[in-house]
């Protein structure tokens, strides 16, 4: 199978590049990087984005299916894998350890949202969307309501995730090829965004899926390996570093830290350092950790470049599986994101924002591992943001392409002029980002928090409804889209006003509003459909029923 | 003329055996996920509200499991290997209950 194949050549050239390396002792504890041009580093990153184009040109497609969605025939593991590449952005890569090395227990908050969703998506909405069958999400809401306007609405919703989530990949990716290559910001937008349009114009879907396989071998690989050395470095056995930093955090908590931090912490820096891990040490209270969890988990079960993987699967099994399978891939990271953040407080215990911000980049020099690590980590945390730059381009395209112009505008194209005009779309959609992102809204890390909460306050209730409640209509998922639409809206706007409602201990934080919110788009949609099901006409009411029964199986009449 | 009969899902009302196995499979992954994303925060918080700084000390910060403070160690890995498991339960539960063609 091509994808173990995929895997195990990841495997391969991860182990040439560990005995390559060779990791030399020494270095001290340092919290910078330099940009500027790194010979060695920068070959071994290009090297891994010459391979991306090539795994593009040799998994090429000729129809909509595999530009799309890979013509279904993507396994378990493969697609476990693709997800999880999918989902670790280049922030997760980057952005989580320092999250929690600011945040302490609260910022745990976040780990588990981003987890916690993914069983909320198989027990809810994966075999179903599999069983539909087709290519995206709006498609799925406009055939299961029978509307062009539900499908129009959740296709621009899609866009706008699409498009704030991948402008703020960037930001990442403007910092690693500064770092490696010392480009600038632009020009690091430019080079990145080339290298994936390139491959994802000439392969679809089909290629991406492959690519994100291997970009996730790379990302995890090297994520994980310099975990080993830290915990060594910080008195661990090094067997396990995901069980093993829970004594440094012990200590941390009671004032232990490294020799050249100090060693034991005592009267207010002792207190500083304790609190951080405390529930509420960090500010913060119940009600905000739950509606925050609660959004990321809603969020993350109603993002469309996530749902659309479940489209590219063989069967419903596998995309049963696959959720198992992505959630254990997603799980590697999260576990090892603690680590860094406990070992940066180890060295650093009362750091700040700019200690927090390349906690990850700044670890190979830290552990000591040669120039050769630091380019692998180089190309793995820009992989990260590259496979999901991919999978967002591909679902922002097929909402324009597929859903408003092949479905809506000329449903009489044929297969070859729908290819043609993906492509098309897909490279228009790739300049408005890169031009959006030359000029990035001051605001670019809330809006993608955002982003969640409009998934969870939109997407998520109306294909829940949508699949498990067969009254749900077209009006019903109108009122729900646009409510939930409006107050996300809504919330984001009083939160850049600044009014305290809206606020991060307001009663409806705009970056957690789903705790409110989606019980009521769903309440919303159930009450409007009941209201309005004389409306339905009978051959839509029919329509709706096939899907249905596509949808649980169900025999037909 | 007679309307045709419509088709008719509920999760609350689930009809038919098969739909009933389904949403039954359903409830029990559901009820322990929001066990262990709601309820162990809120046994945290309850746990945390004798402490008189308001910071949430508890018997379960106090308490080392595994060398961490038991609060840190249950919300990082104590609930997101819970999900894998429960993802594992679900696919296994369909495996038994639902696999076989109806």
């Amino acid at each position: 199978m091509r994808s173990s194949r995929l895997l195990t050549l990841g495997a391969l050239l991860l182990f040439l590049l560990i005995a390559a390396t060779g990791a030399s002792a020494g270095g001290e504890e340092i919290f910078e990087i330099e940009p500027g041009f790194k010979p060695l580093p920068a070959m071994i990153m290009l090297a891994t984005l010459a391979l991306y184009l090539l795994i593009g040109i040799y998994s090429r497609v000729s129809t909509t299916s595999g530009y799309w969605v890979a013509g279904q025939g993507i396994g378990k593991i493969g697609n476990g894998a693709a997800i999880a590449a999918d989902w670790m952005s280049a922030a997760s890569f980057m952005g989580v350890a320092g999250l929690l090395y600011l945040k302490g227990w609260f910022g745990l908050g976040y780990i588990l949202g981003w987890t916690g969703g993914y069983v909320l998506l198989l027990v809810l909405l994966a075999a179903q969307l599999r069983r539909f069958g087709k290519f995206t999400v709006a498609e799925f809401v406009g055939d299961r309501f029978d509307c062009h306007a539900v499908r129009l609405i959740t296709a621009g919703v899609t866009v706008i995730i699409a498009v704030t989530y991948a402008i703020a990949q960037f930001k990442g990716i403007g910092l690693i090829c500064g770092w490696i290559f010392g480009l600038g910001y632009a020009a690091s937008i430019v080079f990145a965004a080339g290298i994936t349009l390139s491959y994802l114009l000439i392969s679809g879907m089909t290629g991406v899926t492959r690519n994100q396989q291997l970009q996730y071998v790379i990302l995890i690989s090297s994520f994980l390996i310099p975990l080993w050395i830290l915990i060594q470095k910080a008195g661990g056995a090094g067997i396990l570093p995901q069980l093993e930093y829970g004594a440094i955090l012990s200590g941390i908590m009671e004032g232990k830290v490294a020799e050249s931090a100090g060693g034991q912490l005592t009267g207010d820096d002792l207190a500083r350092a304790a609190t951080v891990f405390l529930p509420w040490g960090t500010g913060g209270d119940i009600y905000q950790f739950i509606a925050l969890v609660f959004t990321l988990m809603v969020g993350t079960a109603g993002l469309p470049h996530i749902l659309m993987r479940f489209y590219t699967v063989t069967s419903e099994d596998t995309a049963r599986k696959s959720v198992l399978w992505a959630l254990f891939f997603i799980g590697l990271l999260y576990w090892s994101s603690p680590v860094y953040a406990i070992m940066g407080r180890y060295w650093n215990p009362l750091g700040g924002q700019a200690v927090a911000d390349v906690i990850i980049l700044s670890a190979p020099e830290r552990a000591g591992l040669g120039p050769a690590f630091l380019g692998y980590l180089a190309a793995g945390a820009l992989a990260a943001g590259i496979s999901t730059l991919a999978g967002l381009l591909i679902t922002g395209a097929s909402a324009v392409a597929h859903d408003w112009y092949a479905t809506v505008v000329r449903p009489a194209s044929s297969e070859q002029e729908r290819l043609h005009v993906g492509r098309v779309f897909t490279a228009i959609l790739c300049g408005g980002i890169v031009l959006a992102a030359l000029n990035p809204p001051a605001l670019i890390a809330q809006t993608v928090a955002m982003a969640f909460a409009l998934a969870g306050n939109t997407i998520f209730p109306v294909c829940v409804a949508g699949i498990w409640y067969s009254r749900a209509n077209k009006y019903g998922a109108i009122a729900g889209l646009i409510f939930g639409l409006d107050m996300t809206l809504l919330a984001m706007g009083g939160w850049l006003l600044k009014v305290p409602f809206f606020s991060d201990g307001g009663l409806l934080p705009a970056t957690s509003s789903s705790l409110i919110v989606c019980p009521l788009t769903l309440l919303i949609v159930i009450v409007v459909s009941n209201l309005t099901a004389h409306k339905v006409t009978p051959e839509s009411a029919g329509r709706m029923d096939d899907i249905l029964r596509r949808l649980h199986n169900l025999p037909r009449p | 003329m007679t309307e045709p009969k419509r088709v008719e899902i509920n999760f609350f009302r689930p009809r038919g055996e098969r739909q009933r196995r389904e949403v039954r499979i359903a409830v029990i992954v559901l009820s322990l996920w929001a066990l262990l994303s709601f309820g162990l925060p809120l046994l945290i918080w309850l746990a945390g509200l004798g402490d008189s700084t308001g910071l949430g000390r508890s018997f379960l910060t106090a308490t080392r499991f595994c060398g961490f403070p038991l609060h840190y160690w249950l919300i990082a890995q104590g609930c997101t290997i819970g999900y894998v498991l429960l993802c594992k339960l679900y696919c296994r539960l369909w495996t038994r209950r639902l696999a076989r063609p109806w």
